[in-house]
């Protein structure tokens, strides 16, 4: 049996740039042999290409349930396509923009000659900057489309400010952890970014971003600083042009405002550090032990601190009272020492003046941050060492699969199974599963790696499902 | 049982589809890609390269004419004995996939449309649409001086019968999956579906019954009766299967299986003998007497698996197609 042909499915809105990014594609594989099965309203221009149109005709195995519906159209497209001499080299599958990708991906996976013959490599998905924000707002296909994505070409960035981009990177972020986002003016992006990137098996499990896989948090980034006794400032906002700080406050800019506008949540706790810890270094027991109570203090009732009012270490959650995203707040120091300050939102910069003096934080740390989403569609990934039970893991996922089956859009995960030197890589749509065992493990360590995409996920419910299968 | 390998020939691409001329004189094979070649019989000649269909043909039937169907949405009428094209067809922008003849009314299949056409390709009746793309087509089988019965028509969800003169729906038979091939028993008796769930349906039209058989390891794409009615080949899977369609009919009764060595990939018998040749993954073609106790015949091993088997209308002759495209001619004694 020769190598399964790969498979590319192109997703987005109409007029995110699909198309453009087709027609890159085959102008620049031109040696390849290429199919392209488009939409019926497609528009390839390119001559001497296998061009064929699929209608997106549903195959509903289960009383319409979207989640066991398969494409009609590609099994048949595809079957035909396997009848030449030559084998293709790839096909390149383009869907309507309003098109849900699940029955693509689940063709893959229901049909036994489909799976044999086809492997389906990535699901790219091209996202309009200018308008996504609104197909967001508006409709469950395109937040789909980026949840099932494992490549997301954030395209036409150049009309949108760069706050924008980040605003909408991060809520893309929110919805889909695990696909790699690529920011391009006109689906300008190296071809090797989007094909044969074996997206569907997670072999890019170390390409993960790491802080995905850590906890979630409520709190989004902590600074350590040494503090003398005394009545300081916090300063949020911009400082006026000129005074600027520089790069001694807190100032990251990649994430977006998620809770209510002109508030800030704070908490100031007391730390121990070891002395000549690095600004990044890995936490200490100190810190983590610091992070445990700021993580309660942050999940209880607020105090609201008007402008210019102190705020006090201890385990009390603040929340400051900003206007125009900017406020200056005094801060009581009872003994000097290190403090460790915990904020909800990078948005805000944040400052620290002793003496008018901005002082820079001697560790620091941007967290997981737990989104309230306003969409309900997120991501959660587990990461742990250890092996785990078979049946008991066979059993989880069965049970995960029938009641949250439609719910879960994807999961894919590589496992260490006790008993086996060999990883066992799975991946899932929906209802419909696949797990094989790879390669050995060799000297890799043996870690486990799960990630899920879908509504309404319940982070610790998986987790704690997910440690009862771990062998004992 | 002895089997003589008459002639061989080239295609341009995969062999897509066989059809014998009526008289058993030439031998039409279709290329995956395109071109349709049109051989003697007797000695292999090529007679003519008839273009096909861009960017590929997808099947062939030959009665009142050769007729071809293709991606380009159409079907093509020809005067192969002179290598001319007669007629065009435009059914639509779906591919033409389904075709068959019943005397001078061509039936075929445009996406969800069914279309009778005649043989001057003017259509003579567009059905409406279907529920979902027609995927197989099937003339129950009727003695030569009648006119067609019935014609069915085979769709994710359902079969359903067309009466050819009222030119109505006369019968719906839902089923709830994919069918990939329908065959008629030649008496008429038995409507038979090959499908996707992987099974094998089977409706007694007069008595308003149904029987099922599943457990194929496989789509069952292939169905051929033996000419008697009794015997029906099914394949989906590693073996070919024979059931027995006598009295109350296969359900519940053990088929023969007639073993390969790798997936089998076509399936026929004879005209009006009790032959069957089956085909498989590996190249092998084999022959069964499937009613005897040692019910395999001869062995052909192929360079590449057969894509098609058609027997002459004499039984004389296996065409076989293969998927690298080449066309071999084996004389049966």
């Amino acid at each position: 049996m020769p190598d399964p042909i790969p498979v590319t499915v192109l997703t987005g809105f109409l007029g995110a740039g699909k198309t453009t990014l087709l027609n890159r594609i085959l102008s620049e594989q031109h040696g390849r042999r290429l199919a392209v099965i488009e939409n019926e309203f497609g528009e390839v221009g390119v001559d001497n290409q296998l061009v064929i149109s699929g209608d997106e005709e549903l195959f509903e195995m289960n009383n319409g349930c979207i989640c066991c519906s398969v494409r009609g159209d590609l099994i048949r497209i595809l079957g035909r396509l396997l009848k030449r001499r030559d084998r293709l080299d790839g096909v390149l599958i383009e869907t309507t923009g309003l098109a849900n990708p699940a029955p693509v991906a689940q063709t893959f996976f229901t049909d036994d000659e489909m799976r044999a013959a086809y492997r389906l490599d990535a699901i790219v998905t091209v996202v309009d900057a200018l308008h996504v924000a609104r197909h967001l707002d508006d409709g469950d296909e395109s937040v789909k489309q980026i949840a099932f994505a494992d490549v997301i070409l954030l395209n036409k960035t150049d009309l949108v400010s760069p706050a924008e981009l980040r605003a909408l990177e991060s809520r893309i972020r929110g919805i889909n952890s695990v696909a790699r986002l690529l920011p391009t003016r006109s689906c300008d992006v190296p071809l090797d970014k989007v094909l044969g990137v074996g997206g569907f098996n997670l072999d890019r499990a170390a390409e993960l971003d790491p802080k995905f896989l850590e906890p979630e948090q409520p709190f989004e980034w902590a600074g350590a600083y040494l503090l003398p006794a005394g009545i300081h400032e916090i300063v949020i906002g911009h400082e006026e042009d000129g005074e600027h700080g520089g790069h001694e406050g807190h100032e990251h800019h990649h994430h977006h405002h998620h809770g209510a506008e002109d508030v800030l949540d704070l908490a100031v706790l007391p730390v121990s550090l070891p002395p000549g810890l690095g600004g990044s270094d890995p936490a200490t027991p100190g810190i983590a032990a610091a992070e445990v109570l700021a993580a309660r203090s942050f999940s209880a009732a607020e105090a609201v601190v008007a402008e210019g009012g102190t705020v006090v270490p201890g385990t009390q959650l603040h929340r400051l009272s900003l206007r125009d995203a900017h406020g200056r707040f005094l801060l009581g120091i009872p003994a000097p020492g290190h403090y460790l300050v915990f904020e909800d939102c990078g948005e805000f910069p944040l400052h620290i003046q002793v003496n008018g003096q901005t002082l820079r934080p001697a560790w620091q740390r941007d967290y997981h941050f737990a989104h309230e989403h306003n969409d309900d569609v997120g991501s959660v990934g587990i990461r742990q060492a250890g092996d785990l039970d078979g049946t008991r893991l066979n059993d989880w996922i069965s049970s995960l699969l029938r009641t949250k089956g439609g719910d879960i859009y994807r999961m894919k995960g590589v496992l260490s199974v006790r008993g086996s030197d060999k990883r066992l890589v799975f991946q899932g749509v929906h209802m419909l599963f696949d797990a094989k065992f790879d390669r050995p493990w060799g000297s890799e360590s043996r870690t486990n790696t799960l990630v899920f995409i879908g509504k309404n996920l319940d982070r610790e419910a998986l987790m704690s499902a997910f440690q009862g299968c771990l062998a004992s | 049982m002895e089997l003589t390998k008459h002639w061989a020939a080239r295609l341009e691409d995969y062999a897509i589809d066989l059809a014998w001329s009526p008289d058993g004189s030439l031998l039409a094979a279709a290329s995956a890609s395109g071109p349709i070649s049109i051989f003697a019989a007797g000695d292999g000649a090529k007679l003519h390269d008839l273009p096909g269909h861009e960017p590929g043909t997808n099947a062939l039937a030959w009665q009142a004419c050769l007729a071809s169907a293709g991606q380009d949405g159409s079907v093509k009428l020809w005067d192969a004995g002179a290598g001319q094209h007669t007629a065009t067809a435009r059914l639509g922008t779906a591919w033409v996939e389904q075709l068959a003849w019943d005397g001078p009314l061509l039936a075929a299949a445009c996406g969800r449309s069914l279309k009778l056409l005649n043989p001057d390709g003017t259509v003579r009746h567009s059905l409406d649409d279907a529920p979902k793309t027609i995927a197989a087509i099937a003339w129950k089988p009727h003695l030569g001086s009648e006119a067609p019965e019935s014609l069915a028509f085979a769709y994710f969800g359902g079969v359903r019968l067309l009466d050819p003169a009222a030119l109505a729906v006369t019968r719906e038979y839902p089923y709830a999956n994919g069918i990939q091939a329908l065959a008629w028993s030649p008496d008429g008796r038995w409507l038979v579906s090959g499908n996707q769930d992987p099974s094998v349906h089977l409706w007694l039209p007069a008595r308003d019954e149904e029987l099922h058989m599943s457990g194929f390891e496989g789509k069952v794409r292939y169905l051929s009766f033996d000419p008697t009615g009794r015997w029906l080949a099914t394949g989906g899977g590693q073996d070919a299967s024979v059931w027995d369609c006598s009295g109350a009919g296969p359900e519940g009764r053990e088929p023969a299986m007639l073993a390969h060595d790798a997936p089998v990939c076509a399936l026929a018998f004879q005209r009006s003998h009790g032959v069957l040749a089956s085909a498989s993954k590996d190249g092998a073609v084999h022959l069964w007497s499937p009613e005897r106790s040692q019910p395999m015949r001869a062995t052909i091993r192929l360079p590449a698996p057969a894509a098609r088997l058609a027997w002459s209308g004499d039984d004389r002759m296996l065409a076989i197609g293969t998927e690298q495209g080449s066309v071999f001619l084996l004389r049966v004694q």
